[in-house]
């Protein structure tokens, strides 16, 4: 009989109760696209700014201390002062592998250009392929590491395009201008051990000192320098979770950590701790966070966030107040009904039993409706924006659920307890 | 008689009308909170971007041009108060300490607090002349530390029958760490540059500009065509990024106001559904009485507009409160109140009541009187 | 002893005496009928009686037990056991069918039973009309429904307020009829009503004035026509 009620009041009564189904529905999408698109507003945003470029740099041990001020005076010869080109694969070995984005090793040398003007010439990555031994492989290279880099005239060098004895390069604006370099021209460069001619396939304007270099690929800066499977320099994008005391601490030494809080630095993903880590896996290297990028990047993380969950919380109490108060209005519309079944005799009990099995089948209905169009809401949102889909993570569901079950109840029984108090008497005489 | 109806409804009909009221209160919160805050973040997070440091740098036009603070400041004046958070002149020369080269930077060191708020200190910043502070690298290779007192001593040996000889001595108040090329400098105030060098010209003036890319862009043509002697550039690694990073945040804030008004609407309007359904039988009875359809539509309308304009009001001021919670919470400063909001939201909880009401109400006018009052 | 007895009952809201000092007992199986204009306390004496309401004076005894000083749960239990209640306004549910309206009266009490559901219809002589929901029903079906509703439970005492209020003269005929079988089947009937014609076929009438019991006849004319 019970069921034969409610299947009675919901054949019946749709309407009724699709008023609320659609009102609960709407809740629920709200929150489930809320939480989620908050939860990983975080990744996006993050990603986001890796558009600013590396935000740790590795040198090698013995270069790292005053390396920029002695250039003047020619670069050290001894091989101590580079990395090998041969270990720059272990960056995506370490235990948070997952989170380096990008990255690109640099060798530079003063050559001679067909001016006479002395030019520093900058080996590096475009787009190079790098096959790992974890089976996995990926692109990496200046080409997306140096994304403000405007390059209108000509474009990107493409490694894998390249031919077997192509030489190209790519040259930077001011000194393009300088020397009257334009896309196309074959330019003459004299280094240390020997000399090339470098066709300029692109020419970039970084509004900064990278305008007066010359950029061609690694194995051919190497070749002319002398220094064949050298590198100077790792430039790093990574993932990073905003520094706390913690990372701070860890960054100054790692040794004054309690074991239990070393474990737990190591395996957050804090700038200092995936420095540490480089420094690990590369041979005598020093890895430092680029503060310009690294101290930003966690400001703008920590705002996004923050600004997202008080929406977020906003819109909560929006949906939450809206579907007590349907709740709350349809319940009061059947005082008649709580009426009657109180005059043939039905315990207070049981019309609780009856009510809110109604509601809450109807909530359900809505709910499961509403974690879908929730789920299709973040992903406009996540596509839009990020051009990328809004993870759905899973414990986001049962904390919906008991959102919206606490809401309908809190929407509900105090309504009924309220008409439960009323006499029958006054219900059914209509006063 | 009409407004003593209205009226009376509102205030005899205290708990539906304020479950009506709560429900238009709580859309038109929403709705001016998040227009609020979506209108003023790009300005509240373009501050946050000043983290970045400079995005505009000013260069001498050409080595004979006189480059100095004086020429500086004609650039200085094309941009607009309040949108300058920094500027920060820089000359770079050689100095002696240890009797190694170092290069010094003169600056003036308060303002480069505010372009580089990234540096690393490890100790204090310099507060008067004679004090300065020392890049890591250097510190490394000198066994520098905050609050060595360093003799700094001018460039050449030269010089040596000049009293400038026996150099300055400068306390080093922190070491610089930044991960970049700033750890291989060290840096002083202006004045102790020029008592350790003689006076000179300015190498390249570091700004940060709180500005759109287009303002921006417009900043450094203005300073180019107007401003003598001084080259604007746009720190393009900066500017771009800030842009396109801006530009998804704004979008992300726009696309889930969107959403979030859009429900919010949708339960405003069937809340205000299930509350006119439920007086199928008032509207019954006043057809009874002789009421024409038009009349009650009028009653009830009326009633709806005044329930929108009443939650219209109280959320505007809410959803300020709110917008001026979240900004305080998160950018800790106070937003920028839009006046032409206020309209607008009390307009659009009215629209929206209105619409909510029409439809049920309309379809209620069509009842049968007899049948609703039979007690069906 | 009475199956109903009040002793002394009074009601009073504030100033007004709903009921002064009522003394009135109903034995197994009588028709009593209770007449008076409004607000002469008809339907505070009903309530009373239907276990909705408590006498702030006075004791209400129903098979010997004092109902006045029953909680609320108790009431409900006894309402449900010993009452079946009839109204003006029919009250069915409006998304039940008729037969379903029966059984949520059982279900309430005991078990659904929608064979004896179908039964109690059949007697009200509604048995094609079961499956209706009761906007499909006339006035005069509802209220029948309404009795089989009443009936289901086999109640001790069938209290109708205003049964044939919302009727025309030929439902309310139907429902007279319906109220003689039940009385010669030995039901304890009371029925309030201002209607005379009502009150005439009972076989006691009770008249109300001011919350006082004006008169308190025996039908000479009972069962003869």
């Amino acid at each position: 009989m019970f069921l034969r009620m409610i299947r009675g009041a919901f054949a019946r009564q749709w309407k009724k109760m699709l008023i609320i189904a659609l009102t609960i529905m709407l809740g629920t999408s709200l929150a489930t696209a809320m939480i989620n698109v908050m939860l990983d507003v975080g990744d996006k945003v993050n990603q986001e700014l890796k558009t600013y470029g590396a935000n740790i740099t590795v040198l090698p041990k013995s270069a790292s201390v005053m390396s920029d001020l002695y250039e003047v005076e020619g670069s050290s010869d001894d091989t101590g002062s580079y990395l090998l080109e041969s270990e720059i694969g272990n960056i995506k070995t370490i235990f948070w592998a997952f989170n380096i984005v990008d990255f690109a090793p640099f060798i530079d040398t003063n050559v001679t250009t067909d001016g006479g003007s002395e030019t520093r010439l900058v080996g590096t990555w475009f787009n190079h392929h790098l096959d790992l031994p974890t089976g996995e492989s990926l692109d990496a290279g200046v080409n997306s590491l140096r994304s403000w880099w405007d390059v209108d005239n000509g474009s990107w060098i493409d490694e894998q395009a390249l031919e077997e004895d192509e030489r190209a390069a790519m040259v930077g604006a001011v000194l393009a201008k300088r020397e009257g370099i334009s896309v196309g021209d074959t330019i003459h460069v004299k280094g240390a051990e020997g000399e090339t001619e470098l066709k300029v396939q692109g020419i970039f304007d970084s509004g900064g000192d990278e305008d007066e270099q010359i950029f061609a690929p690694l194995d051919l800066v190497q070749e002319l320098s002398g220094k064949d499977g050298y590198i100077s320099s790792i430039e790093v994008s990574a993932l990073t979770t905003p520094d706390n005391e913690l990372a701070e601490k860890a960054a100054k030494d790692p040794g004054s950590l309690t074991i239990a809080q070393y474990e737990l630095w190591y395996c957050t993903a804090y700038v200092s701790s995936i420095c540490y880590q480089i420094q690990e896996a590369i041979t005598d290297s020093v890895a430092a966070p680029v503060r310009q990028v690294a101290e930003s990047e966690g400001a703008i993380m920590d705002k996004t966030e923050l600004l997202m969950v008080l929406i977020t919380i906003l819109s909560l109490i929006g949906s939450a107040l809206g579907i007590t108060n349907l709740v709350t209005a349809s319940v009061m519309e059947r005082s008649n009904e709580i009426g009657l079944f109180k005059a043939v005799g039905a315990r207070d009990g049981a019309i609780s039993g009856l009510f809110l099995t109604e509601i809450l089948l109807t909530g359900l209905v809505g709910a499961v409706a509403g974690y879908f169009l929730g789920f299709g809401f973040a992903q406009i949102i996540g596509h839009t924006v990020f051009s990328s889909s809004i993870e759905m993570k899973p414990f986001v569901i049962p904390i919906v659920a008991i959102l919206m079950l606490a809401v309908t109840l809190a929407g509900s029984i105090p309504a009924i307890r309220m008409l439960l108090r009323l006499d029958p008497a006054e219900v059914l005489h209509g006063r | 008689m009409f407004f003593k109806m209205i009226t009376a409804s509102l205030v005899r009909r205290r708990s539906r009308m304020l479950v009506a009221l709560l429900a238009i209160a709580v859309g038109a919160t929403i709705l001016s909170g998040l227009v609020t805050i979506y209108i003023d973040v790009p300005r509240q997070m373009g501050a946050e971007f000043r983290n970045y440091g400079a995005n505009m740098i000013f260069m001498a036009s050409s080595n004979d041009a006189v480059f100095d603070m004086d020429t500086v400041q004609t650039g200085i004046d094309k941009i607009e108060q309040g949108k300058l958070v920094g500027v920060a002149p820089y000359r770079y020369e050689t100095v002696r300490i240890h009797e190694q080269p170092v290069v010094a930077a003169g600056t003036d060191l308060s303002q480069v607090q505010t372009t580089s708020p990234y540096w690393m200190i490890d100790g204090e910043w310099p507060e008067k002349d004679e004090e300065m502070l020392v890049g890591q690298n250097i510190a490394e290779s000198l066994n520098l530390h905050a609050g060595d007192l360093v003799n700094v001593m001018g460039p050449t040996e030269e010089d040596s029958e000049d009293q400038l000889n026996f150099g300055v001595d400068i306390r080093v108040t922190g070491i610089v760490e930044t991960g970049g090329k700033e750890e291989d400098y060290i840096y002083m105030s202006m004045a102790d540059l020029e008592t350790l060098v003689g006076e000179g010209e300015l190498d390249v003036v570091e700004l940060s500009v709180s500005a759109t890319a287009e303002e921006l862009d417009r900043y450094v043509k203005t300073i180019e065509s107007e401003a003598e002697g001084i080259t604007p550039r746009l720190v393009k690694r900066v500017t771009q990024s800030e842009s396109t990073v801006l530009g998804k945040l704004q979008a992300l804030v726009f696309l889930v106001t969107a959403v979030v008004l859009v429900l919010t609407m949708i339960c405003v309007a069937t809340t205000m559904t299930a509350v006119v359904a439920e007086r199928r039988k008032e509207i019954g009875l006043r057809k009874a009485l002789g009421a024409s359809d038009a009349s009650i539509m009028k009653e009830f309308m009326g009633e709806g507009l005044l329930l929108g304009g009443v939650g219209g009001i109280l959320g505007s001021v809410l959803g300020f409160v709110f917008a001026q919670f979240v900004s305080v919470r998160v950018f800790a400063s106070s937003i920028r109140y839009q006046p032409l909001l206020l309209p607008v939201t009390i307009l659009v909880s009215i629209l929206i009541t209105g619409l909510a009401c029409l439809f049920p109400v309309k379809n209620a006018t069509t009842v049968d009187p007899a049948l609703v009052l039979k007690g069906e | 002893m009475s199956l109903l007895e009040l002793r002394g009952i009074s009601k009073i809201y504030g100033d007004l005496k709903a009921l002064d000092n009522i003394n009135l007992s109903v034995e197994n199986g009588e028709w009593t009928a209770i007449m008076g204009p409004s607000g002469s306390g008809k339907s505070t004496m009903m309530n009373i009686i239907g276990c909705m309401d408590k006498p702030t004076m006075g004791e209400v005894l129903l098979d010997g037990v004092d109902i006045a000083k029953e909680s609320a749960k108790n009431l409900t239990a006894i309402r449900r056991d010993k009452i079946g209640l009839i109204f003006q306004q029919f009250h069915l549910v409006n998304y039940l069918t008729a037969v379903e309206n029966v059984m949520v009266a059982q279900y309430y009490h005991s078990l659904p039973d929608e064979k004896e559901a179908l039964e109690a219809l059949a007697r009200v002589g509604l048995a094609d009309r079961a499956k209706h929901l009761p906007s499909q029903l006339s006035g005069g079906e509802q209220q029948r429904v309404c009795i089989a509703r009443a009936l289901i439970n086999h109640p001790e005492i069938i209290l109708a307020d205003e049964p044939t209020g919302n009727l025309d003269e030929a439902n309310e005929n139907i429902v007279l009829d319906l109220f003689r079988q039940l009385h010669e089947e030995h039901t304890t009937l009371i029925v309030v009503t201002h209607d005379p014609e009502v009150a005439e076929v009972a076989q006691r009438t009770i008249t109300l004035e001011h919350g006082r019991i004006k008169s308190d006849e025996i039908n000479k004319m009972f069962g003869r026509n």
